[in-house]
């Protein structure tokens, strides 16, 4: 019989960091190119997800009419989410900030103008939804558990489902020794050697579209795992020195690499396109970009937008994996997407992407190391990650010089 | 419940949010601190005053305590209400060490931090008072509060007679006193904006009542709140002092509420309007009449907000106010002054967090029971918005203002008898809806709220006191508190 | 020009991520209007920042009427009496031209939370001696008419003026002064210029930053050239003038 560990801990606090991401990437843009702290965002994520139940259940929201032809898939429903809140996004920009930064209105006021946007949304949904836990409506996903064994000879590894009450072996195989170090020098190399591919012909001016260093990691993942799946052996036994369980399922993995593929496409944006070198300029000083012939307006719509797009795939992301939508769910949200951001440096959407990760793995592992009776300080831990940081370090991990 | 006791129980609550809020301004107004996780000292207070008074062995209670100091005092005169006050008291200090310690480390970080740190702090001390049972029951609280004075009440002063004259007599002159103010204030109203203003009233009342209908009828209310708006920009457009037609819509409303409506509705009209006007009296408490607890804890939280007042009156008109000011306006020059503004700040910081743990004693008081429920991050964001729908900087402005958040919040709450019960979440949540608009729309049109900010007068012993402005700006505050 | 220097700095340093700012400056101030002049980089302003305390100094020593003060916290380095004024005039356009003045008085005991709530002792003496202080200080620089004003109404001249009275009523030993003359119109220049002159006479120490070399070479009793975070020289400033390393500096530009 095999445990869960820290390597569980750590994938759940993958998926967890990605959710986390997803909001956080879109707040730190608001943040540095908006300057809007903005405390509406957890509510927003709350109402992305509430798109997606719009569609996907409407029989659970009685106050809106019906629709034509039924109830939709969750992918549908997303889709529909993310242009919802694209559209919910644009408006807050156009009826509410593009107003108050005319009036040249100062960190304090635009920090209470979002908490007042924040009561609008979180009781637009109560208005419209109440305020009941309501999940999707999506095939039942299983959990897949990953058992590992490190015996004397190699490494076992059984893939198991729990099936009415049952553990189930759906495979079974094994690495010698020599193979799983083989395997996992082969990894370092290739990782090592995309970073410095990557590092070398490069001078300082060189901008990377994927810097070096994380694609020297996904270099070294994608070994690992192509390596691991073409060399597969007998099993070593189960007569384990040391043995753990990583629970998996399709939706954790899905969670993750969509929210990979949304970092991807919106780096692409701010890296290759002429929209986000203007991002970057209004970032760095909205006067200045400005008097460059920047047209601000433009930018800070586009930015409100991603922020929107991005909330309602953390909203749905986030009511998927826990197959719970409720109205409080964003706020739960909001502080450790802030904390993401703030330990990023508030500046770099890559900064918050990071912070995000760190604090998603430090909640989860956090979780697993503290005894069971402190299971709930879960948002607690985020928060006293950040507060630490703070404490050395004012502006963040990445923060300006 | 009859409308008076609504209404005492409305300025009860009025009484100590104010309080609390007089503690967000203090800290928030006046000294520029977005402090997100005011409830947190709110929920300090309450909880150390209750088991600091209540008895020592209550069943179904297994935190700390309780240490009943009125119980320990009962021997010394009025040991009962001492024991209450230095509970009171240790809230109060109980709330300023635990804001030392978020200060400390919080204060010197930049505004936008310290509001989310304040946030994040304010939901981990909720998490562990309700996850940590042996502190104060965990998640279910404390039932056994200890209400100061109550074995004196009901209270009578003899016969049946005197007791009506003096409190019954008592209301009448307060509602006539109130009346007064409002009637002075509002008699230079001009009548186009006063008729476009209770036009809107009107349509938007219709379109609140389409929205919670749902179905195609809310593209009805949809339209009606366009329409209602409309009007309402128009009247405030047209209005020559569009806060005396305000005051009159206001003053009008309450009016019709509180003296129309029981002829309409009541089955025993006479009777009700009776205990509408003499609210303070109450024909059945006791054997000859008299004064019942709940007007009693009215008087006595309304104490609490004079004192509240009185005191960051005091403190804001002083040296001492000012430099608070110049931190609030850029802390960089009262540091080339040579001040130590983290002092400051940090003092600020404990004596607005003692004012929110005195609010919450009394508010143990009112509800009679106490849970983590009840202190979530909404209760700081409402004062946020009551101070700032007031008037940021202004003690008296922040009392108006909590008065406007809880008339729109509580007072409307007689609208739920129109509708289905099933309305209620709905309703409520409208009325949100109605405060974060609210709130936009004021930072927007009118940032510094209803009064502005506060004029300043240090008295010194033997000057005339200077004349001051405040003193035409003070009427409108003096109806919303009816 | 007799006994110890009132200022004496040694070897200070300072770097902004591999950028030296400055470069061991050593300097001493005596009694009296001491000019500091240098091409725009030179680290005139970092210089200032650092000797009071808005800047950590990465090395050297600030010793103020025989006091370290290195690395220590503005607002006591001010109570010390070493202050300065800003570049850009930075009042608080909220409170009136006397409440800003008000704040400058040390030792207030009205500012404390104990005497505000409790009002004894020398509450209302203090509080009367900073207004006649304020009232007077205000006369002096022709700013009694606007005292009830907000000094967000002010003119930047008026701004100038309000400045140096409020930095002034904290009594200092030596007033640092930033530009107090850019952008300020001749007359009002003047009229600056002869304050600083009345305080001199009354024995005030002054160090002045200027664009001006021309003023600064009429007003003052001494002359420092920095050059690229060091000190190029110093003297009377007919000796300054006639330099070649200070020619060389401003290479280009009329001396």
């Amino acid at each position: 019989m095999v445990d869960t560990g820290l390597l569980d801990a750590l994938a759940q606090g993958l998926v967890t960091g990605s959710i986390i991401a997803a909001g956080a990437i879109g707040l730190s843009l608001v943040y540095s190119i908006a300057e809007v702290p903005n405390f509406a965002h957890g509510d927003m994520i709350t109402i992305g997800a509430y798109f997606a139940l719009v569609v996907n259940r409407p029989d659970e929201i009685s106050l809106l009419p019906g629709l034509p032809g039924g109830a939709v898939s969750l992918v549908v429903a997303g889709a529909f989410a993310l242009v919802a809140a694209a559209a919910f996004g644009a408006l807050y920009e156009l009826a509410i900030f593009r107003r108050f930064r005319s009036k040249e209105a100062d960190l304090i006021t635009m920090v209470i103008v979002s908490l007042g946007l924040a009561l609008v949304l979180r009781n637009l949904v109560l208005f419209v939804a109440g305020s009941r836990n309501i999940s999707y409506e999506t095939a039942v996903v299983r959990d897949v558990n990953w058992d590992l064994y490190l015996t004397g000879s190699g490494l076992t590894v059984q893939r198991t489902q729990r099936q009415a009450g049952d553990i189930a072996l759906l495979g079974e195989w094994g690495y010698p020794v020599w193979l799983l170090l083989g395997i996992l020098a082969a990894a370092a190399a290739v990782g090592y050697g995309v970073y410095r591919w990557r590092s070398t012909d490069a001078d300082f001016r060189t901008v990377h579209l994927v810097s070096p260093r994380v694609l020297g990691v996904l270099g070294g993942v994608a070994t690992l795992l192509a390596l691991a799946y073409a060399l597969r052996f007998d099993p070593q036994g189960t007569d384990a020195l040391w043995s753990t369980r990583i629970g998996t399922s399709y939706k954790d993995i899905a969670i993750v690499v969509v929210v990979a593929v949304a970092m991807f496409l919106l780096n692409l944006v701010l890296k290759a396109t002429r929209l986000g070198k203007g991002m970057r300029a209004t970032a760095d000083n909205m006067d200045l970009a400005e008097v460059r012939g920047v047209d601000v307006d433009r930018i800070q719509l586009v930015v409100w937008v991603i922020a929107g797009l991005l909330t309602a795939l953390a909203g749905v992301l986030a009511g998927w994996s826990a197959s719970n939508v409720n109205p409080n769910m964003g706020f739960t949200l909001l502080l450790p997407v802030f904390a993401a951001v703030i330990l990023g440096g508030i500046r770099s959407p890559y900064g918050a992407a990071a912070g995000a990760i760190l604090i998603g793995i430090s909640m989860d592992v956090g979780v697993y190391l503290l005894p069971s009776g402190l299971a709930t300080y879960r948002t607690a831990i985020a928060f006293i990650v950040l507060i630490g940081v703070l404490l050395v370090k004012p502006d963040g991990l990445w923060g300006d010089v | 419940m009859a409308l008076a006791d609504f209404a005492v129980s409305l300025l009860t609550f009025v009484a100590i949010y104010g309080l609390f809020a007089l503690g967000l301004n203090l800290k928030f107004g006046f000294t520029g601190l977005i402090d997100f996780g005011h409830v947190a000292y709110f929920m300090i207070g309450g909880y150390v005053t209750a088991v600091l008074t209540m008895p020592a062995q209550v069943t179904g209670y297994d935190g700390l305590g309780g240490y009943a100091l009125p119980e320990l005092l009962a021997v010394v005169p009025g040991g009962d209400v001492l024991g209450w006050l230095l509970g009171v008291a240790g809230g109060m200090v109980a709330a300023a060490l635990v804001s030392l310690l978020v200060g400390v480390p919080t204060l010197r970080l930049r505004e936008d931090y310290l509001a989310i740190t304040a946030l994040g702090i304010a939901t981990i001390l909720n998490e562990v008072v309700r996850n940590e049972t042996w502190l104060f029951n965990g998640p279910f609280g404390i039932r056994t509060v200890h209400q100061p004075a109550s074995a004196a009440f009901p209270l009578g002063l003899g016969s049946f007679i005197l007791n009506l004259v003096v409190f019954g007599g008592l209301s009448v002159l307060v509602i006539a006193y109130a009346g007064y103010r409002v009637g002075s204030y509002v008699k230079d109203v001009d009548t186009t904006g006063a008729a476009l203003g209770l036009a809107s009233v009107l349509v938007l009342g219709g379109s609140i009542g389409a929205l919670t209908q749902g179905g195609p009828l809310l593209f009805v209310g949809v339209g009606l709140a366009v329409a209602g708006v409309a009007v309402l920009r128009e009247a405030v457009r047209r209005s020559i002092e569009p806060e005396r037609t305000l005051a009159l819509v206001v003053a009008l409303a309450a009016a019709a509420w509180y003296f129309l409506q029981p002829l309409l509705a009541a089955s025993n009209p006479t009777v009700t309007l009776q205990t509408n006007v003499m609210f303070l009296f109450d024909p059945v408490a006791g054997p000859n009449g008299g004064l019942d607890y709940d007007r009693f804890f009215m008087l006595l939280s309304l104490a609490f907000l004079a004192g509240g007042y009185w005191w960051c009156q005091r403190t804001i008109n002083s040296p001492y106010g000012r430099v608070l000011r110049a931190v609030r306006d850029d802390e960089d020059v009262p540091r080339a002054l040579g001040k130590e503004t983290f002092r400051y700040k940090i003092q600020a910081l404990l004596f607005g967090s003692a004012l929110a743990g005195a609010a919450g004693s009394l508010y143990t008081i009112h509800l009679g029971f106490i849970s983590p429920d009840q202190f979530g991050a909404m209760i700081t964001f409402f004062a946020f918005a009551s101070v700032i729908i007031g008037g940021t900087a202004n003690n008296a402005g922040v009392v108006l203002g909590t008065a406007v958040f809880w008339a729109i919040n509580s007072g409307t709450q007689f609208l739920n008898d129109y509708f289905p019960s099933e309305y209620a979440v709905k309703l409520a949540a409208a009325r949100l809806i109605f405060i974060g608009v609210l709130l936009i729309v004021i930072l927007y049109y009118r940032p510094e709220g209803i009064l502005g900010e506060q004029d300043y007068d240090i008295r010194l012993p033997g000057d005339e006191p200077a004349p001051s402005r405040d003193d035409t700006a003070a009427a409108p505050g003096g109806d919303a508190d009816d | 020009m007799t006994d110890d220097p009132i200022l004496s700095v040694s070897g200070l340093e300072k770097t902004f991520g591999g950028i030296t700012a400055l470069d061991g400056v050593d300097l001493t101030v005596d009694q009296g209007i001491t000019g500091l002049i240098g091409p725009n980089g030179a680290g005139k302003t970092t210089f200032f920042n650092c000797i009071t305390g808005y800047l950590a100094p990465d090395g050297g020593t600030v010793e103020f009427q025989g006091d370290d003060v290195t690395g220590n916290r503005t607002p006591s380095i001010v109570r010390e009496g070493l202050v300065r004024t800003f570049q850009i005039p930075r009042e608080l356009e909220n409170m009136t031209v006397r409440e800003n003045l008000l704040l400058a008085p040390g030792g207030q005991s009205g500012e404390k939370l104990g005497r505000a709530w409790l009002r004894g002792g020398q509450f209302a003496e203090d509080e009367r001696r900073s207004r006649r202080e304020a009232a007077e200080m205000a006369a002096f620089f022709e700013l009694d008419h606007l005292l009830d004003e907000p000094a967000g109404s002010l003119s930047g001249g008026q701004r100038k003026l309000l400045e140096l009275a409020r930095v002034l009523l904290t009594e200092p030993e030596m007033v640092l002064l930033d530009e107090p003359l850019a952008g300020v119109n001749p007359t009002l220049e003047r009229k600056i210029l002869e304050r600083i002159h009345e305080l001199e006479s009354q024995g005030q120490t002054f160090l002045f930053v200027e664009h001006d070399i021309e003023l600064i070479m009429e007003h003052c009793d001494h002359v420092v050239v920095m050059h690229q975070g060091q000190k190029l020289t110093e003297g009377p400033p007919s000796a300054v003038r006639s330099d070649q390393r200070v020619i060389d500096a401003y290479l280009g530009e009329e001396i």
